[in-house]
């Protein structure tokens, strides 16, 4: 089975593995920076939409006194 | 912590693009129904070429896309961009300037269409000035939004905005490839690009202003709008961005699944194919999230009308993308494309995700701004019912009236002919459900009705907001601290995010489409195509005037059931001398390509002026203008010389001899016709002898016509 896949791997071109390839490196960076964040950044912008006005928040302290 | 900063959201922009939504919903679902009824009925073509359906039907698809999901796009960033980055709009000026210039433009497109002015790019048929002033237009939205975003309060930007940013960006960049044309004069253009390129071009933007007018911008307002109805952060924020990145890398490969069994090469086709596929996980990520955010919430969604149509619009959505990549599959589309199921699969996402969450965000927005309550919710929820009903009445029949026909379409007998040989046959079968469609259609409309009245009612029992105060601290100078993420610092950044954003888009455009572009042997030229006549180039523009393209392909599959129906299957060196390429993507009527010499002249003329009268049961408007205009060959000459200087092989100074060709042929046309009995006075120079000139050319060069065999000694 492995044979009849590398062969047609042969047939691949250029095209079909930048676009995978990019597409993974696309996909991975979005996964890695979104995962790195702290859960308190998560919540205090999933919270965005629900505060029409200023809403006191810790993580609003940080990021605009530091 | 800083000051709190005082400040006012402006209400009037997003009230004027609110009633702006409502109305052009009106109008546009109104034409749409008109242009429903003509199936099942011609006479509702009303005898005037201004309104017959080649015209009125790209008046349906512009007034619903970019007057009613426009306007309701507008309405919705305006509103929800000011209280998300916590400032007032950039400019009032450019607010206006883009609020009534971007209704100038519908007007100009209501004008212009039905006048018979396309460039029969599917969804971008506007002609050059017009597409001038949509750039401008779209370039003042740019400068508002991105004005906006600088000045904000918040430092972060909710993700609701990165998709209105990757929709600003890529419908730019779309807008400009799609529209490089060369003006013949004030309404006529020329594109730069032919045939199969041309096709994909198209193609790569067509699926695109699905994409990135149709969703992105409506997914910001999803990520906005439902965790303000549901009162509740949206599920997983996390998997928001996930689905943003995605989701715009993957959507702009996906264009060529429009072209799978045309002449467009296969490595393009399998890209599109499986970039098609891979857009259902970012699709049902993004769906998902917005259910999910409901949790805890479900016992609200029983009586909150609000919450019922982001229900229904989110799992339409989800349909609809689930629906998409299938029919995306080679083996699926070969049955599906060209049929009503595409239609179907189209009013899913239109009525279902668009219009139901304009709806919900019209009914949520229009009390707050208005600080009154909704007039009646039980009126709401009426029209929730009636706009659910008016959906699945609209897009039932069409999916069995597509499987119906491309059955029809492919039944051979036991003897290996086909079964329907008349394609007559499987139109008439399937007009009973264009019925049922049109009912559809009057019942969905009449919930839009409905809500006009709910929400003249609601607004006339408050007073607008026009400046909402607001506080919040000023945004403090960013130093960067130790540790700090990296995507954090992107975040603060968004013209970086915008390159990101754009960089991501432009990947799959350009692998895609600089290939086709600059690569000669993709399109492998046939040496016995030859350029049209000037007579059969004028009959060309008035098939692209009257929007024929709008029912007839001329792109023959290459299927036995089709090459036995039509003739020999279509080959991409047979389009390098067509701007605009017209292969259409739907067959009310049959495919064209090979219609050259199938009828005689006679029979063309009597068809146009009374279809019903060769072809009885036939759903075709009739065309007796045709017969009374005379030819226009003002610009003729431009029209070959902007030919001439994009390569098409006219002889040198021919614009100084063409009209004696274009006479000469039309004489010719003009006797054979007089021969069979059809007596006119100047027939020769009326606007059906261009038509039928074209209409006799179409196919014939690569199946030139036998050679008379002389006899060998």
């Amino acid at each position: 089975m492995y044979k009849y896949i590398l062969q047609s791997a042969g047939n691949i071109n250029w095209m079909a593995l930048f676009a995978l390839l990019s597409f993974f490196a696309v996909f991975m960076i979005s996964v890695i920076a979104i995962f790195g964040k702290r859960k308190s950044f998560i919540d205090r912008m999933a919270s965005l939409p629900l505060e029409d006005s200023y809403v006191p928040h810790p993580e609003n302290e940080e990021t605009n006194e530091k | 912590m800083s000051k709190l900063e005082k400040f006012y959201y402006d209400n009037v922009i997003v009230k004027n693009f609110a009633y702006a939504t409502a109305f052009w919903g009106v109008i546009g679902m109104t034409v749409g129904l008109l242009a429903a009824l003509q199936l099942v009925y011609p006479i509702f073509n009303l005898g005037l070429a201004e309104t017959s359906y080649g015209r009125i039907r790209p008046l349906h698809t512009n007034a619903v896309i970019f007057a009613f999901v426009g306007n309701g796009i507008f309405m919705g960033v305006y509103h929800s961009m000011q209280r998300l980055l916590k400032t007032r709009l950039y400019s009032d000026a450019l607010s206006k300037f883009h609020f009534w210039g971007w209704q100038s433009i519908i007007v100009a497109a209501a004008i212009t269409l039905p006048l018979g002015y396309t460039s029969s790019h599917e969804y971008a048929e506007l002609e050059w000035p017009i597409d001038i002033a949509i750039a401008v237009v779209w370039i003042a939205f740019g400068v508002n939004m991105f004005g906006t975003i600088l000045k904000r309060r918040e430092n972060h930007l909710y993700v609701a905005i990165w998709f209105y940013i990757a929709t600003w960006v890529t419908v730019t960049v779309l807008h400009v490839f799609n529209n490089l044309v060369i003006p013949v004069h004030l309404m006529k253009s020329i594109p730069v690009f032919a045939g199969v390129q041309d096709a994909l071009v198209q193609w790569w933007y067509g699926h695109n202003a699905v994409a990135f007018f149709l969703t992105t911008p409506y997914l910001g307002l999803m990520y906005y709008y439902l965790p303000k109805a549901a009162n509740r952060p949206v599920y997983s924020y996390r998997l928001s961005i996930i689905h943003f990145w995605a989701l715009i890398f993957i959507y702009i490969w996906a264009g060529p699944h429009h072209l799978l069994y045309t002449s467009l090469p296969d490595w393009a086709q399998s890209l599109g194919v499986a970039f098609s596929v891979m857009l259902i996980a970012p699709s049902w990520g993004g769906m998902l999230n917005g259910l999910l955010t409901l949790r805890g919430a479900w016992d609200r969604v029983r009586t909150d009308p609000i919450l019922k149509f982001m229900v229904v619009a989110i799992t339409a959505y989800g349909m609809a993308t689930f629906e998409g990549p299938m029919m995306s599959i080679k083996s699926v589309n070969a049955i599906s494309h060209y049929t009503d199921w595409t239609v179907g699969h189209v009013h899913v996402g239109t009525l279902g995700w668009n219009g139901m969450l304009t709806f919900s965000v019209l009914y949520w927005l229009l009390p707050r701004i208005f600080n009154t309550k909704l007039y009646s919710v039980k009126l709401a929820n009426t029209h929730f019912w009636i706009a659910t009903l008016g959906t699945l009445f609209y897009v039932v029949p069409l999916y069995v009236a597509g499987w119906t026909q491309s059955l029809m379409w492919k039944e051979f007998t036991r003897d290996g002919f086909l079964q329907y040989r008349n394609f007559l046959e499987t139109v008439t079968q399937i007009i009973p459900m264009y019925g049922v469609r049109a009912l559809g259609g009057a019942i969905y409309l009449g919930g839009v009705f409905l809500m006009c009245y709910n929400l003249i009612k609601t607004v006339k029992s408050g007073n607008l907001i026009e400046n909402e105060m607001a506080e919040a601290p000023a945004r403090a100078v960013y130093v960067p601290h130790k540790g700090e993420h990296w995507h954090r610092w992107i975040e603060r950044r968004p013209v970086l995010l915008l390159m990101s954003a754009t960089i991501v888009v432009l990947i799959g455009g350009l692998v895609e489409i600089f290939p086709m572009i600059l690569i000669d042997e993709n399109v492998p030229k046939i040496a016995s195509v030859k350029p049209y006549t000037p007579l059969e180039l004028e009959g060309r523009d008035l098939y692209i005037r009257e929007g024929c393209v709008g029912c007839h392909s001329q792109m023959i599959r290459p299927f036995r059931s089709e090459t036995e129906r039509y003739g020999d299957y279509s080959k991409s060196g047979e389009f390098i001398y067509d701007r605009p390429f017209l292969w259409g993507s739907k067959r009310t009527g049959p495919d064209l390509h090979r219609q050259g010499g199938k009828n005689p002249d006679s029979w063309h003329y009597y068809h146009m002026i009374d279809p019903q009268s060769i072809s009885t049961g036939s759903i075709m408007p009739p065309y007796p203008w045709l017969a009374r205009n005379d030819l226009d060959t003002t610009y003729t000459a431009a029209k070959i010389k902007v030919l001439q200087s994009l390569g098409t092989p006219y002889p040198k100074n021919y614009e100084k001899v063409l009209y004696q060709d274009l006479r000469k042929q039309a004489m010719e046309i003009a006797k054979g016709l007089e021969k069979e009995n059809i007596k006119q006075e100047n027939l020769d120079k009326k606007e059906i002898i261009a038509i039928i000139a074209y209409l006799q050319r179409l196919g014939t060069d690569a199946t030139p016509k036998p050679q008379a065999i002389t006899p060998s000694e």
